[in-house]
């Protein structure tokens, strides 16, 4: 996707987006349960710096927003089961209780250190 | 498509069969401070952080990849007057998000279309800023 991005970008165009990523320095078993508490993209061993320059970015900065990460994870959780009977009605409770199962394992993850959220911008020279 | 992104598409196919509603808008306003369809995790001042970064203004074309029901990019699209492309695969986020852009008056700016990040149908040298905002694959 980062070297498809930086084709469809001009000379001098920019990227920027907001990931979730396992924090640097995690033992190989930290690093399978941040990718099993996260989304796919997290199984990577490689950090996001290292796929840009990969895919051929220069002027790559991250800026670490995991404490509004954990923040925003834990109102969604709070939100949804507060409207827990309204959301199954629209959804189906099995489908709202398994969501909010994974929501539950994600901020135990991003609270343990495991897992944050990161914003990185990067220009296709 | 990538088994990765297949998978994804399922999930978000089912998320967004149902579409906006009232309480998920009201649920939307309190978690993240806006109500554009989001379900990840960028706030209004990330999404407004995010067009700060790309330069965006009247005239910049914008990729918004794994753009779903439209957040962050018909907002950017609102707010910074740029012009944005909205990729994804499932489609009935895409149909949210076009139905948002018209509410708003900037379907002309706002254009859905249905591709893979992977393999993206445009030229090189398309687009003046790329954006994704939690996107699985």
């Amino acid at each position: 996707m980062l070297r498809d991005s930086r084709r469809v970008l001009r000379p001098g165009g920019r990227t920027a987006f907001y990931t979730i990523h396992p924090v640097a320095g995690l033992t190989p078993a930290q690093r399978r349960r941040a990718a099993r508490s996260g989304a796919p993209a997290v199984a990577t061993a490689r950090t996001y710096e290292d796929l840009l320059a990969a895919a051929g970015f220069t002027q790559i900065s991250r800026t670490d927003c995991t404490d509004g990460f954990a923040a925003t994870a834990q109102a969604w959780l709070s939100e949804w089961d507060a409207s827990f009977a309204a959301l199954a009605a629209l959804y189906g409770e099995q489908t709202v209780a398994e969501r909010q199962r994974k929501r539950r394992i994600q901020l135990r993850a991003i609270r343990d250190g495991l897992l944050a959220r990161s914003l990185f911008t990067a220009t296709r020279p | 498509m990538t088994s990765s992104e297949a998978k994804a598409a399922e999930l978000f196919t089912e998320r967004y069969r149902i579409g906006p509603t009232d309480v998920t808008r009201r649920i939307e306003r309190t978690v993240i401070g806006a109500d554009w369809g989001a379900n990840g995790y960028t706030t209004l001042a990330q999404a407004g952080k995010l067009g700060a970064e790309l330069g965006l203004g009247p005239g910049v074309r914008l990729l918004d990849l794994g753009a779903g029901q439209g957040w962050p990019g018909v907002y950017l699209a609102l707010t910074t007057g740029c012009q944005v492309i909205l990729a994804d695969v499932p489609t009935g986020g895409l149909r949210s998000a076009a139905a948002r852009a018209r509410l708003e008056g900037v379907a002309a700016r706002a254009v859905p279309v249905s591709a893979s990040a992977r393999r993206l149908p445009f030229a090189g040298g398309t687009f003046d800023g790329v954006a994704h905002t939690d996107v699985l694959c």
